[in-house]
């Protein structure tokens, strides 16, 4: 092997870690609305995935409005996306809540069956929305960042596009743990999660409380949705294959852990890109699935569940 | 005890014709019970007698449906609370310590004690109230970052008492003050439940040991099945009587 040999094989390595990394940040915040949910008020939301194309889409219809850059589009779309959450829970989700059923005399496992049904009748329902709206042709949300790089040495780069999505992400994470541990809403997000049941003897309303987070939930799809949307094109069907990004990092991570969420989506990403890398693109997926499948068949609670 | 002004008479707390069901299973029988303002009240009962169920149907616990429902009436201060939400009865003023602790269990010391000042009208005076319970419990301010799972059961009782006083209730129940505690901090939590009633919040305490029931309560009431048997102030009830009461039997 020459130098030059070892040179490449090594600017290989750091570009996967790179790119990885840079992918992972984006997987993250994909994955982090599902965990907070499922943290909260043990709801594995079915649609997540629908409702992140669902802000695609919605980007793309604010800059039919609106000539802005792309990434302003989250004014707009986050609010609306928090304000679906919000709304969907408190007038659908809490309706067909374990508790919510066990009141209509139902029982558990009609009560655990019930909002997995619903959320997956969602994710028909607005993907054929989405389809019945602006037609099966691929979208894209047009912007000038995909096409810049910062160069951080002779060989080695990285998309501007993606660095800018990574540090949105770190910063949303940030945030909902600040906000988790540092305010009012936020501890009685944690208090419902822990004890629903003594939570009310605080004053906290579980049906506002769950409200809120589903809320911030989807304001944070919202997010993830705009990325995608402006990472590559989409369609309204595209929202199941997200879902399973959610889940890799989830099963990686552990349920309900921010920082998991972030470890578990680095992983995935730098494995995915690695193996594409040395085995060829067909390798990326196929690398991840079997990284999760590792990880469920050793640690099956996830490398850093609590 | 002497309480002045137009009100003297009107009980804090009044509870009459109460009946409490879990689904088709009854738990209480038509009770009747009232609690002045400043008054200890002690409840005794064997186990499956009823009184988590009476204090969860007094905090409104029992609205809950299909699952868990209540007939009949409560009210405090003047004001009807039967079927209102746990939520609004804490607001009113009454605040449960609930049976087995249930501390949020990953959160310190210091964040379950936050968690009690949820309501708006806590929020202002949250740092002030947080040093009044430190002054009361120094031990809890040694301890305030340790997260409360790995605390012991009286550390523990302690946090979850601090944390119902944090909403300034004017009304706590206490569910099972002293289960599974040691002599020594039974003798110290009740002292402190001295200052708190001293402090001028009236209690309700359920309590298993029949002897210290007695000593602490201005009043006691004996449950059985779901029926109050047997109520009255401990000087005017002998041991006998309130042992039969305790186990069903009939006496006189
Ligand atoms: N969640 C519940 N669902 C169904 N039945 C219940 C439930 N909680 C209590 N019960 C029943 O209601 C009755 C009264 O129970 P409760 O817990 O009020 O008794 P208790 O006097 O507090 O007993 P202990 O001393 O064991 O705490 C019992 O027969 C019990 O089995
Ligand atoms: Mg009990």
């Amino acid at each position: 092997m020459t130098d030059d040999d070892v040179y490449w094989a090594l600017i290989d390595v750091a570009n996967g870690l790179i790119s990885g990394t840079m992918l992972g940040g984006y997987y993250a915040i994909i994955a982090i609305g599902l965990t907070l949910t499922f943290g909260v008020m043990r709801l594995v939301n079915l649609a997540h995935g629908d409702w992140l194309v669902f802000s695609a889409y919605l980007s793309l219809v604010f800059l039919s409005l609106v000539p802005i850059s792309p990434l302003y589009t989250l004014i707009g779309v986050v609010p609306v996306m928090y304000g679906v959450g919000y709304a969907l829970q408190r007038l659908l989700l809490n309706r067909v809540s374990v508790q919510a059923m066990e009141q209509k005399g139902m029982s558990t496992s009609f009560g655990l069956m019930s909002p997995i049904l619903v959320t997956f009748g969602m994710s028909i329902v607005l993907a054929q929305g989405l389809l019945a709206g602006f037609s099966s042709n691929t979208q894209v949300i047009r912007n000038e960042l995909s096409y810049s790089a910062i160069q951080l040495s002779e060989d080695l780069s990285v998309s501007t596009l993606r660095l800018t999505f990574f540090c949105v992400a770190v910063a949303i994470l940030v945030l909902t743990a600040l906000l988790l541990r540092a305010t009012h809403v936020g501890r009685a997000i944690r208090a419902a999660s822990d004890d629903a049941e003594i939570a009310p003897l605080m004053g906290m309303r579980p049906a506002r409380i769950y409200a809120t987070a589903s809320g911030i939930s989807l304001a944070i799809a919202g997010v993830a949705g705009v990325m995608v949307g402006m990472t590559r094109p989409f369609q309204p069907f595209d929202g199941p294959q997200f879902l399973l990004v959610a889940f890799g990092v989830v099963i990686l991570g552990g349920m309900g852990s921010l920082a998991g969420s972030l470890v578990g989506g680095i992983l995935l990403g730098v494995v995915q890109i690695l193996a594409g890398t040395y085995f060829g693109p067909s390798a990326q997926l196929v690398g991840g699935y079997m990284l999760i499948l590792a990880v469920l068949a050793l640690k099956p609670q996830g490398l850093f569940a609590r | 005890m002497s309480i002045s002004g137009p009100d003297a008479d009107t009980p804090l707390l009044a509870v009459s014709g109460l009946s409490a069901y879990y689904g088709e299973l009854r738990a209480l029988y038509d009770v009747t019970l009232s609690v002045r303002t400043g008054e200890v009240l002690s409840i005794i009962g064997a186990n499956g007698a009823g009184k988590s169920t009476l204090l969860k149907s007094i905090v409104g616990m029992m609205n809950r449906g299909a699952a868990a429902h209540i007939q009949g009436d409560i009210e405090f201060a003047g004001r009807r609370i039967a079927g209102r939400a746990t939520e609004d009865i804490v607001d009113a003023g009454i605040t449960m310590v609930p049976e087995g602790r249930r501390l949020f269990a990953r959160m310190s010391v210091e964040e379950n004690l936050a968690a009690g000042a949820f309501l708006p009208r806590c929020r202002a005076g949250l740092r002030q109230r947080m040093d009044e319970i430190y002054a009361l419990f120094p031990k809890l301010h040694e301890r305030r970052e340790q997260v409360v799972a790995q605390m012991s059961g009286g550390e523990q009782q302690m946090v979850a008492i601090g944390r119902a006083l944090m909403s300034s209730p004017r009304l706590i129940l206490f569910d099972e003050l002293s289960l599974g505690l040691a002599p020594a901090v039974i003798e110290e939590i009740y002292r402190k439940v001295r200052t708190i009633h001293e402090q001028g919040v009236t209690c309700i305490i359920i309590e298993q040991d029949m002897r210290r029931a007695l000593s602490v309560a201005d009043r006691v009431c004996v449950m059985l099945e779901g029926s109050i048997v047997l109520s009255g102030r401990p000087a005017e009830l002998s041991e006998a009587a309130i042992t039969a009461a305790y186990f069903g039997q009939t006496h006189r």
